[in-house]
């Protein structure tokens, strides 16, 4: 069978690590796919770059920020390197440009998996409110605001505390209302506006990642809820669940907009209402917990792409425990010196 | 320059300074400057020698090594 | 004796976190004409710094707009924005590609009017009209847009004057899910308040209301709201037909696109982020065509400003000095400020250089001339060393620059324009101390003695 290569981002496993090492980790360990995993980094930093097991080899991106032709060319560069035929961006921050870029990069023979630009932006989270209101799913209320004024309106509305949340990245409890100000001035201050201010609802939190076909359909889902989570707010243990209203909350989500590619989906369950807080496009950063348990949705969804047969078994155990751990790596500097002179592995 | 002459530079341009575990990157005009540095030569003297390497005008010269001692100081490495 | 590229020396510092040769750009942006006129050349002629702007650009940004909603909709009319470029040519050369002119002051009225515009051919909104200019507007049957209660009064008492009934619009805001929300200008439409204007409108029996014009915000990046816009300005105007007898001729939806200019605070790239022209004219075109009763095609007018002139300026400085700041970062003093860049407070723009220069680029600051603090251009844009007499050309900087430009301690600098035959001509001369000083008057006892 021909080796694909397959450049995957957010290989940052660090304190807040990015979705890539468990998606490389579920790529290598399906039996039927024979990929060469190119590690795609925006710091000669990020461990995956050192993780020779798992990533073949690295390159580094500049930052999405950058204008479109430089990220662009970059890519192509690497695909003249080492004939990249798919990428899958893990990071928030760059779902906008591989969506509005897809039929570019399908062009030059990079194939990728993600959603439109429209299904993008109805899960955005100034957004989510009314869609979630349109297919039926219920959500917190929210509220976007742009000024100290606003946010002071949003407050009195929704009442204290409140999620204070980044349009990509950040989200923030806060207990008061000097608390939100501050939470909203760190927000800005990294990734600008608009800010999301959103009511807090009470339960227990649940989490489903799954694939969409783009047609209506998934290629599989998995429940978990976090047992405990680090001070960061990233899960450290977890558990499977198997939840009927989250699944039908899922596949509502998935039949109603037609999504393609992956997602997850954080929810509040408080005895039968299940509230939708966040859908990010994209595959979770505990995608391997997934993968242990029987759903390869990484694999999946690169066979999808590539147009072969996968295993669609639906069945997985409740139960099932997911420990993260730490893990060194001893190495000398030969590496980290060609990716900060060269900005690659090769 | 006792700094300096700890550093480790290779060809490329990547410094690791052992003595403070800190690693920096530089040009080869740099990598020229440093060495001539190591070797004890004043700044006038390094304009010289960079002026005719590069065949560039001495006072371009003279400001540009200026501007990198400076940097330099800045990083602590002088 | 060696023919080894000479790089100016640089060492950098490994950070974590900014590790990354990439980083923000690594592209060497090189520009060494406008549209075929070498940046030297340009500056020869007309010093720097200077502004330039591009014919071809302006009037084919404007097709594109145009066509984009005129291909769409069959009754499809652009107002030329005074505010966000008056100078005469540019805005000839929009009347010459058809637009009519869409002014919000008295001294832009006049301003068009000198142009040669007809009266009849002038959108005059604003929140302050003079009581002067909108006797003018009515007796040259400009098309007059009512801010608020006050202005239908002074309105009724031109009409009384004149012994005619005047046809008016009236401006409108509502909530089209845009934050912030442009509330203060016009009437509310969801509080009823705009329904009150035309009651008192229909009460006074002077005027006669034909039009709705709203604005809804500015670089709006959200094509939806637009849909929102004209969704409820269409429902708003058939209550108005079907109530009061008013036939609605025209609906001005005013402006507010953006252009590919980089917004400070918005982290993705405005290739990006910025939807594409047709997306817009989709969203508002299928939404009038939705709602309309069947045959009923009333002008659709835009004021589109900034997403036809941004683009098409240019800015040429030239780098004055070289400064290595305390904390090690390189920064450059040039010959234009914030004065003449008032964009500048939330763009970051395009920087370019007229010549290739060799070396790493690395993080710099680019302050402007003024002896103020606040002059800064760009505050980190990756630039390899450059000399002191590098052009800089700063771009997109066609929108409100010229407008807003303030004149403090120098004299605001030319402005010229690569016609489409490729020839520069000067649009604006560089002032003199002449020009600041006339209206100055110093009274005998102060004139300090010889």
């Amino acid at each position: 069978m021909k080796k694909l290569c397959i450049g995957v981002t957010g290989i940052n496993a660090v304190d807040n690590p990015g979705p890539g090492i468990g998606v490389i980790r579920s790529l290598k360990e399906c039996k039927d796919l024979n990929v060469e995993i190119v590690g795609l980094a925006y710091d000669a930093m990020e461990p995956g770059i050192y993780m020779d097991w798992l990533v073949d080899k690295s390159f580094i991106l500049p930052y999405p920020s950058t204008s479109e032709e430089e990220y662009i060319s970059r890519l192509l560069y690497i695909k003249d390197r080492v004939c990249i035929d798919m990428i899958i961006p893990t990071l928030d921050a760059e779902m906008p440009f591989f969506i509005k870029s897809k039929e570019k990069l399908e062009s030059y023979g990079i194939k990728t998996f993600t959603p439109s630009q429209e299904q993008f932006n109805l899960r955005s989270k100034a957004k989510l409110e009314e869609t979630s209101l349109k297919i039926g799913i219920k959500t917190p209320k929210s509220k976007t605001v742009t000024s100290y004024d606003e946010l002071t309106k949003a407050i009195e509305e929704l009442g204290l505390p409140v999620m204070v949340k980044g349009a990509f990245y950040k989200a923030y409890r806060a207990y008061t209302h000097q608390e939100a100000v501050g939470f909203f001035r760190k927000i800005v201050a990294e990734w600008g506006y608009p800010v999301i201010v959103q009511q807090v609802v009470s339960g227990e939190e649940m989490n489903v990642v799954g694939v969409g076909d783009g047609k209506g359909g998934d290629l599989g889902l998995v429940a978990i809820k976090k047992l405990w989570i680090t001070s960061l707010g990233k899960i450290w243990t977890g558990v499977t669940v198997k939840n009927g209203k989250l699944f039908e909350l899922a596949k509502t989500f998935i039949e109603k907009t037609l999504w393609k590619g992956a997602f997850e989906l954080e929810c509040i369950v408080d005895h039968n209402d299940i509230y939708l807080i966040e859908v990010n496009p994209r595959f979770p950063a505990w995608i391997y917990f997934a993968t242990g348990v029987g759903i390869n949705l990484p694999s999946r969804m690169v066979k999808k792409a590539f147009g072969m047969d996968f295993d669609n078994s639906t069945e997985y155990e409740a139960g099932k425990l997911y420990v993260r751990y730490t893990y060194d790596i001893v190495t000398d500097l030969s590496l980290f010196q060609k990716i900060t002179m060269k900005g690659e592995s090769l | 320059m006792e700094r300096l002459s700890q550093l480790a530079i290779n060809d490329e341009g990547f410094i690791f300074d052992p003595y403070t575990g800190n690693s920096y990157t530089t040009n080869k005009t740099g990598i020229l400057i440093l060495s001539e540095l190591k070797n004890g030569k004043s700044g006038e003297e390094i304009a010289k020698i960079t002026s005719e390497k590069f065949n560039i005008e001495h006072s371009v010269a003279l400001k540009d090594v200026t501007d990198f001692i400076e940097q330099l100081r800045s990083l602590s490495l002088l | 004796m060696n023919n080894t590229i000479y790089e100016k020396p640089i060492i950098k510092k490994l950070q974590t976190g900014f590790m990354n040769k990439f980083g923000t750009g690594v592209f060497k942006r090189i520009r060494k004409d406008i549209d075929g006129v070498a940046i030297e050349r340009l500056v020869e002629q007309f010093g720097s710094p200077l502004f330039v702007f591009s014919e071809k650009k302006l009037r084919g940004n404007y097709r594109k707009l145009y066509n984009a909603f005129s291909n769409r909709y069959p009754n499809v009319l652009f107002g030329w924005s005074y505010k966000t470029n008056y100078l005469d040519t540019i805005c000839s050369t929009l009347h010459q590609e058809g637009a009519i002119a869409e002014v919000v002051s008295e001294y832009e009225y006049k301003k068009a009017k000198r142009l040669g515009i007809d009266g009849k051919n002038i959108i005059y909104n604003g929140p302050f009209k003079t009581m002067e200019s909108l006797k003018e507007a009515a007796e040259d049957g400009a098309m007059i847009n009512i801010d608020h209660f006050e202005e239908i009064q002074d309105l009724e008492n031109v009409a009384k004057e004149l012994n005619k009934k005047i046809k008016v619009g009236i401006r409108v805001n509502m909530d089209t899910g845009i934050v912030p929300q442009w509330s203060r200008f016009g009437f509310n439409i969801e509080s009823g308040q705009a329904l009150d204007a035309v009651k008192r409108i229909s009460y006074g029996g002077h005027l006669i209301l034909n039009g709705l014009h709203c604005h809804i915000g500015t670089f709006i990046l959200e094509p939806n709201a637009y849909s929102q816009e004209v969704k409820k300005m269409v429902e708003f105007a058939y209550k108005v037909e079907d109530e009061f007898g008013y036939k609605i001729e025209y609906l001005d939806i005013g402006g507010g696109f953006p252009s590919k200019n980089r917004l400070k605070g918005v982290y993705l790239p405005p290739e990006v982020v910025v939807p594409s022209i047709d997306e817009f004219a989709e969203a508002v075109c299928d939404t009038l065509l939705e709602n309309l009763r069947p045959n009923d095609f009333p002008k659709l007018i835009l004021e589109t400003g900034r997403a036809i002139v941004d683009e098409a300026g240019y800015l040429i400085t030239t780098v004055h000095a070289i400064k290595r700041l305390p904390d090690g970062t390189r920064s450059y003093i040039i010959d234009a400020g914030v004065n003449i860049l008032f964009t500048s407070f939330w763009y970051k723009f395009n920087i370019e250089m007229d010549r290739e220069v060799s070396g790493t680029a690395e993080p710099s600051v680019i302050y402007g001339p003024l002896c103020m603090n606040i002059d800064v251009i760009d505050e980190s844009v990756n630039l390899p060393p450059l000399e002191r007499g590098t052009r800089l050309i700063i771009s997109p900087v066609g929108a409100y620059n010229v407008t807003q430009w303030m004149q403090f301690i120098m004299y605001r600098p030319s402005v010229c324009i690569i016609s489409e035959k490729g020839e520069p001509l000067l649009i604006r001369e560089k002032e003199d101390m002449e020009d600041i000083t006339k209206r100055e008057i110093l009274p005998e006892e102060y004139e300090l003695k010889k």
